[in-house]
């Protein structure tokens, strides 16, 4: 479904990813694990194609994600949900606008079946009654949560979650660790970033726990509670001292214009 | 020695080349974004980005409106007091109508709303864009496959390139009206000798250079904005930083590309 061989990216001078092996399986929900800078979200950024390796490979869907295959690129989106941190719904649209957005630009729907399938995605993740408020009107989960509901709405095959749960009260966690379980249910890809351990246990089929631009650790959530190895044992009970060290990487140059970010296909 | 020279470099001259940098960068990224926004105008045909287009040209208007009427109500009060003051000399009051005119219709009435619109709207877009830029609003869209070129950036550059001339046209209209107050209280020209100087001393050559300024104009300060915004990086105080470039840039293109049409014209 989603493959990774050998990803290599360097961000502004610094390695992020180094040599990043990983495979994601038809039907699975695998949970990625790692201190904040490790690539983690970089490492979703990929498999869209919103960046793309300095070397290495990435397949998604069977195809090549890279520079490119353009119109490829286009076409596995079109099948690809991303869920990102704080929902990023255009503040000028109501949810109902929001989450009806994707239909309304790249389909030829009729009006009155987009309007029928938003209400069905909204009560699917519960936000039945809110279509009419403006983003800025409704609290940090029900923007996660409408963020998700744009994500469903052209029915993905595969669904990608930044950080679904953080700054989230531990209600509203349960809430959309509840959804991904469901989606879990329908037999969709997913792939969660999270900082969440529990929520990670929780949904989680598979784990992998990124350091230093790899994979160093994979298993199902039995698997990583139980390991011995003490990387693992640091990150899972937030140990002070251990191998991954107590500072994390996280350094921006921000004068370092970037070219690929600004958005322009 | 060497090392003062290392520290002396990377104090001052390492700022100094990525700033050269970075604005080569940008230059190059608002020239290939005017011209993918240019192919992309067929997109413009439909009933939504047409919409949206419209929409932004009334907000924009009335966003403007107020501050471009005082500005222009001024300018030509100005312009007809100065004028004035030389001309009663030489009992040639007669000239101030036609003076005021032709300077607002072709070098101070594009050259003002393009300055108001610089700091007023051509701002606000780099801040919008930038602040969708930063709250991964811009990578959304791009994963939905909405084009932010068609979606963003093109609403935008029709309705400034729309409204900019509409303004610039306003703004003549009151500087000529204000100049005719102070001509008439001032120097005791009368309304309708006013009028009919000022209307008769403008040529089609003069209106045509403005409405061509303003149009270039608001080509530019779209143009800018679009472009800070989307080359926003680095949280609020990048907004910020987007914010006040779009400013400059658009002041400086706006003067140095105002005078090369004025002298293709003159010449
Ligand atoms: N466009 C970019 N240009 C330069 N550096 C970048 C860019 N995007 C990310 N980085 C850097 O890459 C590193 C990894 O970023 P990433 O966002 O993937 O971290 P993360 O694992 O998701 O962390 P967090 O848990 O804090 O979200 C960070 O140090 C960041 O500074
Ligand atoms: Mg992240």
């Amino acid at each position: 479904m989603i493959r990774l061989e050998n990803v290599h990216k360097k961000l502004g001078g610094r390695t992020i990813l180094d040599g990043l092996d990983l495979e994601v399986k038809q039907g699975e929900t695998l949970v990625i694990l790692g201190r904040s800078g490790t690539g983690k979200s970089v490492t979703l950024r990929h498999i869209v194609g919103l960046m793309t390796a300095d070397q290495g490979r990435v397949e998604v869907l069977g195809q090549e994600i890279s520079a490119r295959h353009q119109a490829a690129l286009l076409e596995i989106r079109s099948r690809i949900g991303y869920l990102f941190q704080d929902g990023a719904l255009l503040n000028w649209l109501s949810i109902a606008d929001n989450v009806g957005l994707p239909l309304r630009e790249r389909h030829s729907m009729k009006e009155k079946e987009i309007q029928e399938r938003v209400e069905e995605v909204l009560s699917e993740i519960e936000l039945d009654g809110h279509g009419d408020k403006m983003p800025s009107e409704i609290s940090g989960g029900m923007r996660k949560r409408a963020g998700l509901a744009r994500a469903l709405i052209g029915h993905p095959e595969i669904l990608l979650h930044d950080e679904p749960t953080s700054g989230l009260d531990p209600i509203s966690s349960s809430i959309i660790n509840g959804l991904i379980q469901k989606l879990h249910g329908t037999g969709i890809t997913q792939v969660v970033v999270t900082h969440d351990m529990r929520s990670a246990f929780e949904v989680a089929d598979r784990i992998a726990l990124l350091h230093a631009g790899k994979v160093i650790a994979l298993g199902n959530s039995h698997e990583i509670q139980e390991s011995s190895d003490p990387a693992v044992q640091q990150f899972i009970h937030g140990l002070v001292e251990g191998p991954l060290g107590r500072e994390t990487s996280e350094q921006l140059e921000p004068d370092q214009p970037d070219k690929e970010e600004s958005g322009l296909s | 020695m060497v090392e003062k020279l290392g520290v002396f470099i990377g104090r001052y001259i390492a700022p100094l080349l990525s700033f050269l940098r970075r604005s080569a960068d940008s230059t190059g990224f608002g020239l290939v974004l005017l011209v993918r926004t240019m192919l992309n105008t067929p997109f413009l045909f439909s009933r939504r980005r047409i919409r949206d287009s419209l929409d932004l040209c009334y907000s924009y208007c009335i966003g403007s409106f107020l501050v471009t009427s005082v500005v222009a109500l001024f300018t030509g009060m100005i312009l007809a007091l100065n004028g004035g003051n030389s001309l009663e000399e030489l009992g040639q009051e007669s000239l101030i109508g036609p003076i005021v005119a032709v300077s607002m219709i072709r070098e101070m009435g594009p050259f003002m709303t393009a300055l108001i619109l610089t700091a007023s709207l051509g701002s606000g877009i780099a801040a919008e864009i930038g602040t969708m830029k930063i709250s991964e609003e811009i990578d959304a869209l791009r994963i939905m496959s909405i084009p932010p070129i068609r979606f963003l950036v093109l609403p935008r550059m029709v309705a400034l390139t729309l409204v900019t001339p509409v303004m610039t046209i306003f703004a003549a209209f009151i500087g000529i009206l204000g100049g005719s107050l102070v001509a008439n209280s001032q120097f005791d020209v009368g309304w309708l000798a006013y009028r009919t100087d000022a209307l008769e001393s403008l040529e089609f050559r003069d209106v045509f250079t403005g409405m061509l300024k303003s149009v270039v104009f608001g080509i530019t300060i779209a143009t800018v904005g679009c472009t800070q915004g989307l080359l926003t990086r680095g949280g609020a105080t990048g907004v910020g930083q987007a914010a006040r470039r779009s400013v400059v840039v658009s002041f400086l293109l706006v003067i140095i590309l105002g005078y090369y049409i004025s002298w293709s014209f003159l010449s």
